[in-house]
């Protein structure tokens, strides 16, 4: 079977969906904002990735083929039932690799890029990883090699998913039918994903499929009261590319070198962990949101 | 790299270029008005929703401030169409130095310069 990689055949279709995004909501047709210094480091982190994909593709696939060498099974490519199987095995170790990638420091650093527009609109989407490979979540794949499906349908499904989630950055559609909201990824679960509000943070890591988070536990629906406020817990000062790219690797140096001890704990720990506890985790900010929460709705009891 | 390659990555940059500029005649931007009283203090109940503010200062431009909470700083600031918040001990600020009607707030990753309208720095809000 002929291989072919579905982000790059994308691409023309990613330039013209910015495109329209921008000129309907110029003409007001539909929501969304661009500011431009956001959208060229948008746009920039896209094109990067893919540059820096190519130091790291050769050791990423040589990986795959040798654990595909050493499989258990030998799954055929041309089959309907191997791409189904593949469809919900890729999705659910894609669901595990995200919420690695939120929840443990180092694989963090190399996915908070994405995270640092204070936009939701569909250049957000292109703003991806330069130091994917270096930071080896590539590895949570490779189980699917072993297994056996073919490294290159394991890379085609990837990219499938990675061209689905383009659409869902944006803020032009609201809901989608109830059925699909059920089942699927859409633009409202994930904007859930990126907005930086305490009731928000740590949810919805699904790629395709919303179900893996209804099933663990981190689903979390938009709520029209709370309006999604975008970007990292601590927005970035400047748009410097550089400092976007590589801003939480200089953290948890900073801090290795200065706590030793306690290295492991920086480098593995949530984001925001701190030997002292001097810092905001994720779970400190939703717990202190919740009892900003329960404290207002006492006083309000009270009051009536 | 091959030809290929190199073509389409020139494509691309060109491509960013387009949509930057599209993106910038658009002014799409989230609109940021000046900041008021009550602006200020909707932003700093957002951004420091656990810290008591005892004073806030706006700065000349009304697109930054600095809030007075015990002995630190509540410092919000524009950045693009957005602001960005930072926390600092009030000492340190109130060091800054005052530089053509402007200080300059050394906050890690981002330094804003803020308008002093009347060249007193530190204002008095912000003074114990």
């Amino acid at each position: 079977m002929k291989t072919f990689d579905p982000v790059q055949m994308a691409i023309p279709f990613f330039v013209v969906a910015v495109f329209l995004e921008i000129l309907l909501a110029r003409l007001g047709k539909t929501k969304a904002h661009y500011e431009p210094r956001d959208t060229a480091m948008s746009l920039t982190m896209g094109l990067g990735s893919t540059i820096a994909g190519l130091f790291t593709a050769g050791i990423t696939f040589a990986a795959a083929l040798w654990v595909y060498e050493h499989r258990l099974f030998t799954i055929p490519m041309n089959a309907v039932w191997a791409w189904v199987a593949l469809f919900f095995a890729e999705d659910l170790t894609y669901y595990w690799f995200h919420r690695l990638a939120h929840e443990r420091r180092v694989w963090w650093a190399s996915h908070v890029n994405h995270h640092t527009s204070t936009h939701y609109n569909l250049s957000t989407a292109l703003r991806q990883t330069w130091t994917g490979g270096i930071a080896g979540t590539w590895l949570l794949w490779l189980p699917l090699s072993f297994l056996g499906f073919p490294p290159a349908m394991v890379a085609i499904q990837k990219g499938v998913s990675l061209v689905y989630q383009f659409w869902i950055h944006t803020e032009s559609i609201k809901r989608m039918p109830r059925w699909f909201e059920a089942v699927f990824n859409t633009p409202s679960h994930h904007r859930v994903h990126h907005a930086r509000n305490a009731r928000y943070l740590d949810a919805n890591y699904a790629g395709i499929l919303i179900i893996w988070d209804r099933m663990f536990g981190t689903f979390i629906p938009e709520v029209d009261e709370e309006p999604c406020r975008y970007g990292t817990v601590k927005n970035l000062g400047n748009f410097n590319l550089l400092h976007n790219v590589f801003h939480e690797w200089v953290g948890i140096g900073k801090d290795v070198v200065a706590q030793p001890r306690h290295a492991l704990g920086y480098i593995f720990g949530p984001p925001g962990w701190s030997h002292d506890g001097s810092r905001d985790t994720s779970h400190t900010l939703k717990a202190k949101w919740r009892a900003r929460t329960s404290a207002a709705k006492a006083r309000e009891d009270t009051a009536a | 790299m091959d030809k290929a390659q190199i073509i389409q990555l020139l494509g691309s940059a060109l491509a960013i270029g387009l949509m930057v500029l599209l993106a910038g005649w658009a002014r799409i931007a989230r609109p940021m008005p000046r900041l008021t009283a009550q602006g200020a203090r909707d932003l700093l109940a957002v951004e420091f929703p656990d810290e008591p503010v005892d004073a806030v200062w706006i700065d000349g431009d009304g697109a930054g401030l600095v809030a007075r909470s015990g002995d630190q700083a509540l410092v919000l600031w524009r950045k693009g169409d957005g602001y960005v918040a930072r926390e600092a001990p009030l000492s340190r600020l109130s060091e800054a130095r005052l530089v053509d009607g402007r200080v300059r707030l050394k906050l890690g990753d981002g330094a804003p310069r803020l308008a002093v309208p009347n060249g007193v720095w530190p204002p008095l809000e912000l003074r114990a």
